[in-house]
């Protein structure tokens, strides 16, 4: 016990993280009470309770059909049921830069609270900050809003629309068709519907039983003509709480603890330390080692935090694992532990890359294939060599140049758990130059 | 007060046409999957017409100059700076057998730009840029000025017949100026072209031993190759006693091609100011004194003008005490949305 407090790294990661995890306890019993609080001691003046799920949705459509009217109505119909501060038109910022990871992203952000759930809902104005959006996870959007006018109905565009929200990797849409009140003949809105189910159809979205709300985000926000403003925005918020699925939440899903040391105890046996991912795991459970050539099974025989010994760990706590029957050089820096077989050991894996710019603190110079800086997933540091996907042509000759967004084949020296929605960072020199998000997996041990 | 605007014009249309009824939602359906016009519109031409699809694509046609003016008018003040560099070669130099010139060079590089780059992804919008890089090719004459590139006018662009690149003897639909009319029209994002340049060249008059070339590269395409967020074009030319005869074998011809595509890639992904140092001192910015990193065979970090010299001694066009070689004579790098005005 006493040697286990005194081994460095163990004691800086509880002094870091005690204050946090003080307060984990205290809010555990009664989440909403417990936060209240802390945000009075804090003196926050508005926080939201995160006893609803979270979720992040975006609005995407084209310049003219009403986004930010929209984004600035539904605070306002939100925010006369207390669920949101309202947001004028021109208060939304118009895409102020911020930077995520080292990289610059345009994005605006309001957010809001339903019956049901809080959203974070953000809007971008071009498909590239999107894609840097999900590789950095900066603002993974989990759902979107369509906005279409209904005075011209879908334009040419809406296909790329629907193909950034394929490759961000949305699964459900709820369509806002939008200045309903400029349309007098309802045939011409049923034709908008129709061509609109047509086309997230075309584009592999469930186009028959998709929400498509038909308003007038402007008569929302001026407070006039409840039945197509106000309650409308109210259905399309209730049709974003039921259709679109909430991501899982990290306690839900299975163990995972990157190890970031290791350390031998005389008379206990191996312990790693790490801050728990996601999941949960308990005293006496079968975890398997994962990762740089060696992966195994063993058994958590404790869980140590703060110099005390607990049954159970959960996403967010910095502990130590001890493990039954393992030597110290089993263990390294860069495996992980999680449950049994819910993550693969993964050696070549395809993955979205975003190459950061000169300005971003990348590369100044462009590469070509067979490029090999070091890759950083989790805890682990391997060397990478990256070529382009089979099938690209005069992939030999091809380059990637500071600021490109590419899809490239990674292949490693070593084996890594990781799965599809794993990031990662490529640094080369001490530098980043860019950074990841894995799309497929190609080759696993 | 929109809304009552438009309830009178379709009032009064309706007053003016025999017998008008209600366009049936599967004519509007069928306009719109012809034209790509708004949903508003196609109704409007098709109440016009009598519900006749022909006269109605007849009626848009011509409505669309007021309209396509008038919706172009009303974007005009906003900023684009996203779009495509597009670039067009319809012949190389010696050697093109194919396409005008005979020989000799004919090229063209254009800027296009809308508002996002969603607009800039869609396929009408890249087609577009092609047509008019195309165009901006084709009816470029040659010239006696002392640079070979040659910026061209966007007000004689843009009265030009717009020339398919696909079909270039179908005949043209419109002008230049009247295809980014019409796509405003259908995007709603203001569309401006932004440059052009060209670079027509006959071949040299001496005979056999000089031929010139053309290389090309773009970066970023997003479906047609030759247009993305980077575009370069350059120059080169040949010189040795044995030229006619190097260039009828195909793995001199495949070599050179490579040559050609890595010296355009350099251009584009390197800070390339100049082909050769202004001073005595090598420069970073001078292509010939950059490191060829995107010569897939320079492994020894050489470069681009020992790479050049070596390439030219290993073909064989350097011979015994001939003169001979392979030279850069000018280049264009352009990167989209750097000449905009901020403001």
């Amino acid at each position: 016990m006493l040697q286990w407090a005194t081994s460095k790294a163990v004691s800086r990661g509880l002094a870091r993280t005690s204050l946090y995890a003080c307060q984990r306890a205290t809010t555990k019993p009664s989440l909403t009470l417990a936060s209240v609080s802390l945000v009075a001691r804090r003196g926050y003046a508005e926080v939201f309770s995160r006893s609803k799920p979270h979720m992040n949705i975006g609005t995407i459509g084209h310049v003219d059909h009403g986004k930010t009217t929209l984004t600035a109505a539904i605070t306002k119909v939100m925010a006369s049921q207390g669920g949101a501060k309202f947001t004028d038109y021109n208060q939304i910022d118009k895409a102020p830069e911020e930077k995520a990871r080292g990289i610059t992203i345009n994005s605006s952000h309001v957010e809001y609270e339903t019956n049901n759930r809080h959203y974070g809902h953000i809007d971008c104005p071009g498909h590239a900050d999107y894609i840097k959006n999900m590789i950095t996870g900066a603002a993974q959007m989990d759902g979107a809003i369509i906005v279409v006018s209904a005075t011209d109905g879908q334009m040419p565009q809406t296909r790329e629309h629907l193909l950034l929200a394929r490759q961000v990797g949305i699964k459900r849409l709820v369509v806002f068709i939008n200045k309903v009140d400029q349309i007098s003949d309802p045939e011409m809105l049923e034709l908008v519907d129709m061509e609109m189910r047509d086309l997230l159809s075309t584009y592999n979205f469930d186009g028959e039983n998709t929400p498509i709300i038909m308003g007038s985000a402007l008569a929302a926000l001026e407070g006039r003509e409840d039945n197509i403003g106000a309650t409308k925005i109210k259905e399309l918020v209730d049709a974003c709480d039921e259709w679109l699925e909430l991501p899982p939440r990290d306690l839900e899903k299975p163990f995972l603890m990157p190890v970031e040391d290791v350390f031998s105890i005389s008379g206990r046996g191996t312990v790693a330390t790490g801050r728990v991912e996601r999941g949960v795991a308990s005293k006496g459970a079968d975890v398997e080692v994962v990762g740089l050539g060696n992966s195994f099974k063993t058994t958590l025989t404790g869980i140590e935090m703060f110099h005390k010994e607990l049954e159970r760990a959960e996403a967010g706590d910095n502990m130590g694992a001890l493990l039954r029957g393992i030597k110290r050089e089993q263990v390294r820096r860069g495996q992980v532990i999680v449950a049994p077989g819910s993550i693969k050991a993964v050696k070549k894996f395809q993955a979205q890359i975003y190459v950061l710019t000169k300005d971003e603190g990348g590369r100044y110079t462009p590469f070509m294939s067979n490029y090999r800086p070091q890759l950083f997933l989790r805890t682990a540091d391997i060397t990478v060599s990256l070529t382009f996907p089979e099938g690209t042509p005069d992939a030999a000759e091809k380059m990637v140049m500071p600021g490109d967004n590419v899809e490239m084949v990674c292949d490693l020296h070593f084996d890594v758990a990781a799965e599809i929605g794993s990031r990662f960072t490529l640094r080369e020199g001490g530098r980043t130059i860019g950074t990841g998000i894995i799309t497929k997996i190609l080759d696993t041990v | 007060m929109l809304k009552s605007v438009q309830r009178i014009s379709l009032r009064s249309s309706r007053l003016y046409s025999t017998g008008a009824t209600k366009p049936p939602v599967k004519l509007v359906a069928e306009l719109r999957k012809l034209t790509e016009v708004s949903i508003t519109k196609a109704r409007e031409a098709l109440t016009a017409s009598n519900n006749d699809v022909n006269l109605a694509l007849q009626w848009l046609e011509k409505d669309l100059v007021t309209s396509g003016a008038q919706k172009a008018a009303k974007v005009d003040g906003r900023f684009a700076g996203e779009g495509l560099i597009s670039t067009c070669v319809l012949s190389n130099g010696v050697g093109s057998r194919s396409g005008m010139g005979h020989g000799g060079v004919r090229a063209a590089m254009i800027e296009l730009n809308c508002e996002t780059d969603f607009v800039g992804r869609n396929e009408l919008f890249g087609r577009l840029a092609a047509d008019i890089a195309h165009t901006a090719a084709f009816i470029t004459d040659p010239h006696s000025s002392e640079t070979a590139f040659q910026s061209c006018s966007l007000d004689m662009l843009n009265d030009a017949p717009l020339i398919c690149q696909l079909q270039p003897h179908s005949p043209s639909s419109g002008t230049v100026g009247s295809s980014i009319r019409d796509m405003i029209a259908k995007v709603g994002e203001k569309i401006s072209l932004r440059r052009a340049v060209s670079l027509v060249e006959s071949p040299p008059q001496t005979h056999g031993n000089v031929g010139l070339r053309l290389a090309s590269y773009s970066h970023g395409s997003v479906s047609i190759p030759s247009q993305g967020r980077i575009g370069s074009l350059a120059l080169l030319a040949l010189k040795s006693p044995k030229l006619v005869e190097l260039m009828l074998s195909e793995k001199f011809q495949e070599d050179l091609k490579r040559l050609e595509r890595s010296l355009a890639r350099q251009i584009a992904g390197f800070e390339t100011i100049s082909i050769q140092s202004p001073s005595v001192q090598p420069s970073e910015t001078a292509l010939y004194d950059q490191q060829f990193a995107m010569f897939p065979e320079n492994t020894s970090g050489s470069t681009v003008s020992e790479v050049l010299r070596s390439w030219a001694q290993d073909r064989g066009l350097i011979d015994g005490e001939q003169e001979g070689g392979v030279a850069v004579l000018d280049f264009k790098k352009w990167t989209l949305g750097e000449t905009a005005d901020i403001s």
